[in-house]
C-alpha cells in the first residue's frame, strides 16, 4: 500500500470513527435520560448541587485560613466530580452497550469516548455557569479561565485513560467493579481537592505531587485564584500519565474485545 | 466482491477445557449468492454468525469481507430497549452514514408498529421487535443478509418483501431447519464437530446434514 492510500484509509476511518461517536452521544443521552428534558437538567444540575453543597458545608465551618472557601470546594467538586462520574461509569459501559457490539463499526474505546465528551462538556458546562454566578453575586472574576478549562480537559483525558484501564479489569476479573468504586472515594482525600500543596509540610508536597490529579487541582486554582498563592504543577508530568493510561488501557480493550463473548 | 474465510478457527476456553466451534474452515461466499449454513442446535452456528458479521474475532484465521455484510438479524440483537424504534432506527442510520429521514420514514411504514415506533422497545412483543428489526435492515441495503434462523420468514407481507429484497441481494442463512434452507438458499454448508463444509450441490447439503 503507498503512503497516500494509506492516509486516504486512515483519513476514511476517521471520519467514520467522527460518524459513530456523533450517533453514540445522541443515543447516549436519549437512553440515559429518556425524552424528558428533566434528565438533561440533571446532567447538569447534579454536579452542581452537589458541588455548590460542599462549598456551602465549608464555608458555613468558616476555614479562616482559606481564602473564598465555597469558591475553592465547589470548583474543586465540580472538577471531582469528571473523575468519579467517568471512572465510576466505566466499570458497567461495557455490559449496557454489548448491543451495540452487533454493528462493526462501533468498536469499544467508541463507547467510551462518547460519554466521556458528555461528561466532560457538560461540567465545564457547570463550572460556566458556577463562575459566571459568583460574579454576577460576589463582582470577582476568576483570574484565568483558560487554565481551568486545561484543568478539565486534563482530568477528563486522565481519568478516560484509567477508565478504559478500568473497564478492561473488570471484564478480566471478577471484584473489579467494586473496587473501582471504592478507589474513587479512597483517593478523596489525596487527589487534591482539599489542599493547596502548599499547605503541606516540605515532606509531603513532594509525595503528594506523584499523584497525578494533584496536578490538576493546582492548575485550576491556579486559574480561579493563582496570584494568592504559589501554584505547584507539571503539564509534563500529568501529560505522561494521558499517554501511558490510554496506551495500556485502549491495548487492554483490543485483547478484551476478541475475548468478548456476544450473546 | 465477496466474504472469504481464510483458515479460521474459534475456540472458547471452558471449564472443560477447550470448546472447539471452528477448525480450519475455508470458503468463499460471492456477492448475490443464496447461501445456508445448516447445523444441529449447539453446533456454534450462532458464533459463526457473529464471526460473519465481524462482531466476534477468529481465534487464528482471516475474514476477508469486499462486500457489505448486515449486522447478524436475528431476534432483535443490535438494539437497545430503552430507545423508542424510531430513535433505534435513527441510531442505526447514523450508524452506517445513511440518510436518517428516508430511513426513519420507511421503517415507520413498514413496521406496522403504529404508536409503538414512538415507545421503548422494551415494552414491544417479541414479534413487533422482529418486525422493527427486520424492516430497519432492509432500510439500510446491504449486499448480503446475515440471518440468524429465529426470524420468522413466512408466507406474510414480510416475508415477501424480504425475499424480494435477498432475490436482489445475497443471504447467509444460518439454521437448522433444512426446509427453510430450501426454500430460500441456492447452496449450502453444515456445520458439524468444528467442520465447515461447503457443497455446491444443495441436495447433497441437506443430505448430509439429515444424515447427521
Amino acid at each position: 500500500m503507498s503512503f497516500r492510500e494509506e492516509v486516504a484509509l486512515t483519513l476514511r476511518g476517521a471520519r467514520m470513527q467522527r460518524r459513530v461517536i456523533g450517533a453514540l452521544i445522541i443515543r447516549e443521552l436519549h437512553s440515559r435520560f429518556g425524552q424528558h428534558y428533566f434528565g438533561y437538567i440533571w446532567l447538569f444540575f447534579e454536579p452542581l448541587l452537589l458541588g455548590s453543597a460542599i462549598g456551602l458545608l465549608h464555608y458555613l465551618s468558616d476555614h479562616s485560613a482559606i481564602f473564598g472557601p465555597f469558591e475553592f470546594f465547589a470548583a474543586g467538586y465540580i472538577l471531582y466530580f469528571i473523575y468519579r462520574g467517568i471512572l465510576n461509569r466505566a466499570t458497567i459501559a461495557i455490559r449496557s452497550n454489548l448491543h451495540l457490539l452487533y454493528h462493526r463499526t462501533v468498536t469499544l474505546p467508541d463507547i467510551f469516548f462518547a460519554r466521556h465528551l458528555i461528561e466532560t462538556i457538560s461540567c465545564i458546562g457547570v463550572m460556566f455557569v458556577f463562575m459566571f454566578a459568583l460574579f454576577v453575586v460576589n463582582g470577582v472574576m476568576v483570574e484565568d479561565p483558560t487554565k481551568i478549562i486545561l484543568a478539565f480537559i486534563g482530568m477528563a483525558l486522565l481519568t478516560q485513560g484509567l477508565a478504559l484501564m478500568a473497564a478492561a479489569a473488570t471484564e478480566a476479573m471478577e471484584g473489579v467493579e467494586r473496587a473501582v468504586h471504592a478507589f474513587t472515594y479512597l483517593t478523596l482525600p489525596i487527589c487534591g481537592m482539599f489542599f493547596l500543596v502548599e499547605w503541606l509540610p516540605e515532606s509531603l508536597q513532594e509525595l503528594a505531587l506523584y499523584v497525578p490529579m494533584v496536578h490538576l487541582f493546582e492548575l485550576m486554582r491556579d486559574g480561579q485564584f493563582g496570584s494568592r498563592f504559589q501554584a505547584h504543577y507539571d503539564i509534563g508530568y500529568v501529560a505522561a500519565w494521558i499517554l501511558v493510561t490510554h496506551l495500556l488501557g485502549l491495548a487492554a480493550l483490543r485483547i478484551t474485545r476478541q475475548r468478548l463473548g456476544l450473546e | 466482491m465477496a466474504l472469504e474465510l481464510i483458515n479460521v478457527h474459534k475456540h472458547y476456553p471452558t471449564r472443560m477445557g477447550r470448546k472447539i466451534i471452528l477448525h480450519g474452515a475455508c470458503g468463499r461466499i460471492a456477492r448475490g449468492e443464496k447461501v445456508g449454513i445448516l447445523g444441529r442446535n449447539g453446533s456454534g452456528k450462532s458464533t459463526l454468525v457473529r464471526m460473519l458479521g465481524g462482531v466476534e474475532a477468529p481465534t487464528k484465521g482471516l475474514i476477508n469481507r469486499t462486500m457489505t455484510i448486515s449486522w447478524p438479524i436475528g431476534m432483535a440483537a443490535g438494539f437497545s430497549g430503552q430507545l423508542s424504534g424510531a430513535d433505534n432506527a435513527r441510531l442505526i442510520a447514523r450508524l452506517y452514514g445513511r440518510d436518517i429521514q428516508k430511513i426513519t420514514e420507511f421503517v415507520a411504514d413498514f413496521s406496522e408498529l403504529g404508536d409503538y415506533f414512538r415507545m421503548p422497545m422494551m415494552t414491544y412483543s417479541s414479534g413487533m421487535r422482529s418486525r422493527l428489526a427486520l424492516a430497519v435492515s432492509l432500510a439500510v441495503d446491504f449486499d448480503c443478509y446475515l440471518v440468524d434462523e429465529a426470524l420468522a420468514v413466512g408466507d406474510t407481507r414480510f416475508g415477501r418483501a424480504f425475499a424480494e429484497k435477498i432475490e436482489k441481494s445475497g443471504l447467509i442463512l444460518v439454521s437448522h431447519s433444512p426446509a427453510l434452507v430450501r426454500r430460500l438458499c441456492t447452496r449450502a454448508a453444515v456445520l458439524d464437530q468444528g467442520i465447515l463444509t461447503f457443497y455446491d450441490d444443495l441436495d447433497e447439503a441437506l443430505a448430509t446434514y439429515n444424515a447427521l
